[in-house]
């Protein structure tokens, strides 16, 4: 019951302060970003001018539309791949041991290491030279599921490692067959380990630039939008660009988050 | 079909992992009813045969049978058995209700039917009211009784249990043993027990397998094993306490005179062992007595030695006394508490009758 001294006060002031420090060096560009979009004096936007005219300007460059659909699409098609591909390399590789299991993790997580911009260049020369497609969105899409395995394949492994299976025997001891013991047992357990996976392919691809850049050609995404903006100085619309994609984002994880809060969903539960 | 059909047979069964000779050439069968124990020590190879009768592993050689039907070479879902997991392996996102019910609806049994089964196995086990909790909201014992359930809900052809008391503490083990036995005698489905716990075999099954290596050293009705032991393996197993290495020096009649580091003892002739052969002796400890040194053996025939009592552990209906004999041995008896004018540091004069021991061929292993 000692009274609180003043070292322990200076000590907690500190540790607020670094926490509020670091929250802004974290977030304020993000902020400021989203606060300038909404202003028309850009130069100095104190005190602000509101208006909606970049949003304006940017939803009638058809540029937009079209970047925004190929760059939803590519990402919605590379987390779908990179998903099943690492979940099926994950649990063949913790549900049948096997002496290759390290050299295995390290090929499927190789991709890591390489830059983006070396994937995107060595896909586009293999897919254009070898199999005839250049240039394509589907060129893109397997140049980004090259690297969105690896991350799905850790963020997928770092969760199942966890996962029993014998949980899987149980279930097929009491009649589940393989199929069923998927869908009843392993599944139910762990999508949100899928989903986490699924969620940051999507995202990673959504954004990528580098990969698809150079397997697309003159086909639009946002990033390559952004960047041929950028090109030609700093324009107020990418503000509002920025903005949307960081909504987009933001309200993938914000739902989510809210989902598994209120338990609102429960995937399998009750089997069907 | 066969209505004389063993519930469970298992003929030549064998199973290797790289070097280890898991299960060795195993037969046996399980009637209707009966509940089999299998004990033995970890590593004997008592998981790896449970999980064969479940078809979780491939037997290398050999067949099983459930029920007259040849399993042998079936997946673990067509083979009708209930299973009770050493570590519950309740499923954790389903409820009680729907864990007990899996089996149930993986027949596809109508839903009325998956009702009155589970309302039954719920009334079993005693746990009715917690239909809609999940396993994370159970405590050790309940979560014990949902795998039971789970086991038994679908009225399997046999239920497998894998040490499903080797979890719980003490009490709630004593506990358990009792509802089982309660279980088993109110469904006529045959239970195969695996423990290492000597006391949870012989409490709980009507015949008692004792796995060593992967083999059985002997199977039998538990009072038989108890009271007869085949070999060293099982009667060192089974508690009985006092063991005893000696060379035999003569033999007479049934009896042969082993030197027992010094001291000598008569013990019965174990099959083809002649002079200068070894000898393993178990004594059980409470076939022994113990009394003050002064006081005349109660038969003619019973071996009496001299000791220094070491120490006395009250055990409630009986007491163990540490003694140290002449040769600088230990010895444990248990007998009454409170035996007149000993106490700790007295000399001490220990009893009992040769017959009383189990005595084996020494081999070179031990
Ligand atoms: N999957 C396996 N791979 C290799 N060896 C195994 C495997 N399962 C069991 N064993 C070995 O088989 C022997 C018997 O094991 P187990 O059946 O688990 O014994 P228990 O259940 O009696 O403790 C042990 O030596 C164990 O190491
Ligand atoms: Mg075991």
């Amino acid at each position: 019951m000692a009274a609180i001294n003043s070292k322990d006060i200076v000590l907690r002031a500190i540790q607020v302060l670094l926490l509020v420090a670091l929250y802004i060096f974290l977030y304020f560009p993000i902020l400021f970003i989203t606060y300038v979009s909404f202003v028309d004096n850009i130069i100095w936007p104190f005190p602000p001018e509101w208006t909606l005219k970049w949003y304006a300007r940017l939803l009638s460059m058809s540029d937009f539309h079209v970047g925004l659909k190929n760059s939803v699409y590519i990402g919605l098609c590379t987390a779908v791949l990179s998903t099943l591909f690492a979940t099926s390399a994950v649990i063949g590789l913790l549900k049948y041991r096997t002496r290759w299991r390290g050299p295995m993790i390290l090929l499927y997580i190789s991709p890591l290491f390489v830059p983006g911009l070396l994937i995107g260049i060595s896909t586009l020369m293999f897919n254009a030279n070898v199999l005839g497609m250049s240039g394509k969105l589907a060129s893109a899409i397997v140049a980004n599921t090259t690297e969105a395995i690896a991350f799905s394949f850790l963020v997928i492994l770092a969760q199942l490692v966890r996962y029993d299976w014998r949980m899987d025997e149980a279930a097929m001891v009491f009649g589940a067959r393989p199929a069923q013991v998927f869908r009843e047992v392993t599944l139910p357990t762990i999508w949100p380990a899928i989903l986490g996976a699924f969620l940051v392919s999507f995202i990673l691809a959504f954004n990528n630039l580098e990969i698809s850049f150079y397997n697309l050609g003159a086909i639009p995404t946002l990033p390559t939008i952004a960047w041929g903006t950028l090109r030609h100085g700093i324009k107020p619309e990418l503000f509002a660009l920025a903005s949307v994609i960081n909504l987009l984002v933001f309200s993938i994880i914000a739902g989510l988050f809210f989902l598994i809060q209120t338990g609102l969903v429960r995937f399998g539960y009750r089997g069907e | 079909m066969q209505t004389s059909a063993h519930a469970l047979e298992l003929v030549e069964v064998e199973k290797q992992f790289g070097p280890v000779r898991a299960v060795d050439n195993v037969s046996f069968s399980v009637e209707k009813g009966e509940f089999f124990a299998l004990l033995g020590p970890s590593g004997s190879g008592k998981t790896t045969l449970l999980r064969i009768i479940a078809g979780l592993e491939s037997a290398g050689k050999g067949s099983v049978h459930i029920g007259g039907r040849d399993v042998t070479r079936k997946p673990p879902y067509a083979r009708g058995i209930g299973m009770v997991f050493q570590d519950f392996l309740l499923f954790p996102h389903k409820t009680v209700g729907e864990n007990i019910s899996f089996p149930l609806k993986m027949k596809k049994m109508p839903a009325a039917r998956q009702k009155e089964q589970l309302d039954w196995v719920l009334e079993l086990v005693r746990m009715k009211g917690f239909e809609d909790r999940f396993p994370n909201q159970l405590s050790g014992g309940q979560k014990q009784r949902v795998a039971l359930a789970r086991g038994l809900v679908a009225r399997p052809d046999i239920l497998l249990l894998d040490e499903p008391l080797a979890n719980l503490d003490r009490e709630l083990r004593k506990e358990m043993e009792v509802e089982m036995r309660r279980f088993q005698a109110e469904i006529d489905i045959p239970f195969v027990y695996v423990t290492h716990n000597q006391e949870e075999a012989l409490t709980l099954s009507n015949r008692v397998a004792v796995m060593k290596d992967g083999r059985f050293e002997q199977v039998g009705d538990k009072l038989e094993l108890y009271e007869a032991p085949a070999t060293a393996f099982v009667a060192s197993f089974l508690g009985l306490n006092n063991t005893i290495v000696g060379q035999v020096t003569a033999q007479e009649g049934g009896l042969s005179t082993i030197d027992w580091k010094g001291i000598r003892l008569p013990v019965p002739t174990p099959e083809g062992v002649g002079v200068g052969d070894s000898v393993q002796y178990y004594l059980r400890s409470e076939k022994m007595h113990i009394g003050p040194l002064e006081d005349t053996p109660e038969g003619a025939d019973a071996t009496r030695l001299a000791a220094r009592l070491r120490d006395i552990i009250f055990k409630g209906q009986y007491s163990d006394y540490f003694v140290i004999v002449e040769n600088g041995e230990e010895m444990v008896i248990s007998d009454v508490p409170d035996i007149k004018g000993i106490t700790i540091g007295d000399q001490v004069a220990v009893s009992w009758l040769p017959e009383d021991g189990f005595a084996f061929a020494a081999k070179g292993d031990r």
